[in-house]
């Protein structure tokens, strides 16, 4: 068995030119995607998402001044007319009316489509999994926010974000309206400032509420191109190993070994194990890389290594079982070349569907479904939920997946292996 | 100690081996000739196992190998047609891995491997890849591939072809003394008979298939051997003279072009004395007289209608 396995590896070792190609190309791709599309969409990371936001207004703007101005004599104990200017101030500043303006400047509805609904409405269409995140103005918002700007108080009324389940999608929307709380705070702060220079004005906290929390990393594009191109280089290396089967067979060595008398399925474990450290390698170099290089994972915990290790090494051996099922077949085959094509296209077509060329969420649904069933797109989705989250428990059940593609392409493998010379 | 029983193979329904039944013995060695597409290396396959046999037995001291490949693939060395190697490997790692999955380990390996390269005359150029190699070194390590075993019966199938003379007289001496010196049983293929004629003690000539003749290799010019050509120059044209020749006994033709004669005659004709005879007769001289011995190659041409390569 070592021989094989020496001999195998000794071989992708000698064409120093193809080992080159096979680890530097997914390297060069993060590089070049990543400066590309930084530069195109001015670092704007969740570019090209739709995400679907349901908003529940229950504050009645009416009625937000007269709140306000009885809020501020009855609470904050201020003067008539001293309460009167500060709500003619914030009238120009109606926090409600800033958040539809902000859903709806153009940054925005680029990415997010807005839809306003009645609360059981939403839950409805949240639990179909048509929305993304559901953002509920609660009843007083406006005039609590306004109040809690002008005395420095935490308002007593906030923001909530709900969702179905944590996903990117949701995660991204998050930030979104994360990004307006702040910047609605700072320009509260800047205006309270510029009306009454005395007058001790802090920043409001919170403001807003993330239900469900769970602590979370944003995922950014270089992330997306280091694993997905990671992931997809390995796959293309089943391939590059069955085209060794076919020059092994056309240089008639795989007869020869045949006459040796020795177990067929040794070959097949030396496919399977080289297959395994090419793509295992690949994959590491591009981490290696991204992070050495393009900084693509700062300040993250050991932790957080060992388990991208771990799927990388799942992945590899799903790589390495579908080498297994492509030597076997290279070796039953015929016209060999067609065999060849066949394999790039169906790594072409698992890349595809597994989201590696296109996130996955610009593809129908039922794709999507099936996507997830190829091991580079389970592996996609673990990654950059792992990225995200960081939970163990997320990444379980995929990797048993993984595992199971593995097995069950290695008893194909052995299947479709044949016992005796190619032409027989 | 191995033989073939009316074996045939056809690939998609068009035969390529039809009805070959051949035999070698233990120590004897065997030329397998006949020219391109004639089914040699198919019928090699068969016997080396790598091919099954639409129909026919192939035995080895009378047991079946068709369905029991792994006894006869053990004492078989094959030497390919095309060159079975690792072009990306060097020689030495090349023998290296073959010797290995043969089971072979350590000093023995070592030895082996060495072995075989000094029969082959490549000692020194081991370490260099296999593609670096000139026609004629890689058909020698193709052969060393298939020695490191120690194998009783060799196969090779036209090892020699398109490579200078130089390795060709080197590999034709390395399968001499293999047979010779080592007792190692050959079986050679080839379509230059020549090659044939110098190693094998038998032959086997094959066309569109089927095996057309069969026999050492005076068995096989006795083929030709009952008739002789004569040439002879006359000293003068003379019709009446040639005439005459044709009466005599034995004769089937006889041809006279400028002061050349041509005589075909059965084999043990009392030619040459009558054609004195008849000379002296009509004042004639016979200037220069000689009888031409048939070659395999004109027995190849005589069985055929074609020579071995056009
Ligand atoms: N795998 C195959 N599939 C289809 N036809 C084949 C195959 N192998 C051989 N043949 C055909 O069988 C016939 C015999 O071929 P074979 O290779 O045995 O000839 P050969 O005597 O070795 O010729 P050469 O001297 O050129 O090596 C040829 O007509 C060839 O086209
Ligand atoms: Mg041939």
């Amino acid at each position: 068995m070592r021989s094989f396995i020496k001999k195998d590896l000794l071989i992708f070792w000698r064409d120093r030119k193809e080992l080159m190609t096979v680890l530097l190309l997914p390297i060069v791709l993060v590089v070049v995607l990543n400066f590309a599309f930084s530069g195109l969409l001015g670092n704007d990371e969740e570019s090209g998402m739709d995400l679907q936001l349901a908003v529940v207004n229950q504050d009645d703007e009416t009625e937000a001044m007269a709140d306000l101005q009885e809020k501020l004599t009855r609470e904050a104990s201020l003067g008539e007319s001293e309460a009167a200017a500060l709500v003619e101030q914030a009238s120009h500043a109606d926090p409600v009316q800033m958040l539809f303006d902000f859903l709806d400047s153009e940054d925005v509805t680029e990415i997010v489509t807005v839809h306003q609904l009645e609360e059981d409405e939403t839950i409805e269409k949240a639990q179909a999994g048509e929305m993304d995140g559901i953002l509920v103005i609660p009843n007083g918002f406006a005039a609590d926010s306004l109040y809690a700007a002008f005395t420095g108080e935490s308002p007593a009324t906030s923001l909530v974000f709900k969702m179905e389940n944590e996903t990117m999608n949701t995660s991204a929307l998050f930030q979104i309206i994360n990004g307006f709380m702040e910047q609605m705070n700072f320009q509260f702060a800047l205006q309270a400032a510029g009306s009454e220079p005395d007058a001790e004005v802090m920043l409001p906290e919170g403001g807003f509420e993330e239900v469900e929390a769970v602590e979370s990393h944003s995922f950014s594009l270089t992330q997306y191109f280091t694993v997905a191109m990671g992931a997809l280089f390995s796959l293309f290396i089943a391939a590059t190993v069955a085209t060794k089967t076919g020059e092994e067979i056309r240089q008639q060595v795989f007869n020869r070994i045949l006459l040796t008398n020795s177990h067929s399925v040794l070959f097949l474990i030396g496919k399977v194990v080289s297959t395994f450290f090419l793509a295992w390698f690949q994959m590491m170099f591009v981490f290696m890389f991204s992070q050495a290089v393009l900084d693509a994972f700062p300040d993250r915990s050991i932790t957080f290594w060992l388990g991208t290790i771990g799927i990388v090494t799942l992945l590899s051996l799903s790589i390495a079982g579908l080498g297994a099922v492509f030597t076997a077949i290279s070796l039953r085959v015929t016209n060999i070349d067609a065999a060849n094509g066949i394999f790039f296209l169906v790594i072409i077509l698992f890349g595809v569907i597994g989201g590696n060329f296109v996130p996955v969420y610009v593809m129908p649904d039922w794709l999507q479904q099936i996507g997830e069933w190829t091991p580079n797109g389970r592996a996609l989705v673990m990654l950059t939920e792992w990225i995200q989250f960081e939970e163990l428990s997320s990444i379980i059940m995929p990797s048993m997946l993984l595992i199971g593609f593995f097995l069950l392409c290695i008893v194909i493998g052995l299947i479709l292996f044949p016992k005796r010379g190619k032409a027989s | 100690m191995l033989e073939t029983i009316n074996v045939s193979k056809s690939f998609k329904g068009k035969k390529a081996v039809q009805d070959v039944s051949l035999y070698l013995d233990n120590g004897e060695s065997v030329g397998l000739i006949g020219p391109n597409g004639a089914g040699k290396s198919t019928t090699i396959s068969m016997i080396s196992t790598l091919i099954k046999p639409t129909s026919g037995e192939i035995k080895l001291n009378g047991a079946n190998t068709i369905n029991k490949p792994e006894k006869i693939r053990k004492i078989l060395g094959v030497v390919p047609q095309e060159l079975a190697l690792y072009q990306e490997l060097s020689a030495y790692e090349n023998l290296k891995f073959f010797g290995s999955i043969y089971k072979m380990k350590g000093n023995d390996l070592e030895k082996r491997i060495q072995r075989a390269l000094e029969i082959v005359g490549l000692a020194d150029r081991q370490k260099d890849l296999v593609k670096t190699f000139s026609g004629g070194m890689k058909r020698r390590v193709n052969i060393a591939a298939a020695l490191l075993h120690r194998p009783q019966i060799l196969i090779l199938d036209e090892p020699t072809v398109g490579i200078d003379p130089q390795s060709r007289n080197h590999i034709l001496e390395t399968v001499r003394a293999l047979n010779e010196k080592d007792g190692t049983t050959i079986l050679y293929t080839s379509h230059y008979m020549e090659e044939v004629e110098q190693l094998c003690d038998r032959l086997y000539i094959m066309d569109y298939g089927e095996v057309i003749a069969a026999g050492t290799k005076a068995e096989l010019l006795s083929i030709l051997q009952a008739e002789d050509t004569v040439k002879a120059e006359l000293s003068k044209m003379d019709e009446a003279f040639i005439q005459q020749v044709k009466t005599i006994d034995g004769v089937r033709k006889a041809e006279a072009s400028h002061l050349q004669l041509k005589i075909i005659a059965k084999k043990g004709s009392n030619l040459i004395s009558e054609l004195v005879h008849l000379a002296d007769q009509h004042q004639l001289q016979i200037i220069n007289f000689h009888t031409e011995t048939p070659s395999l190659e004109d027995v190849f041409l005589h069985l055929t209608g074609r020579t071995l390569r056009d």
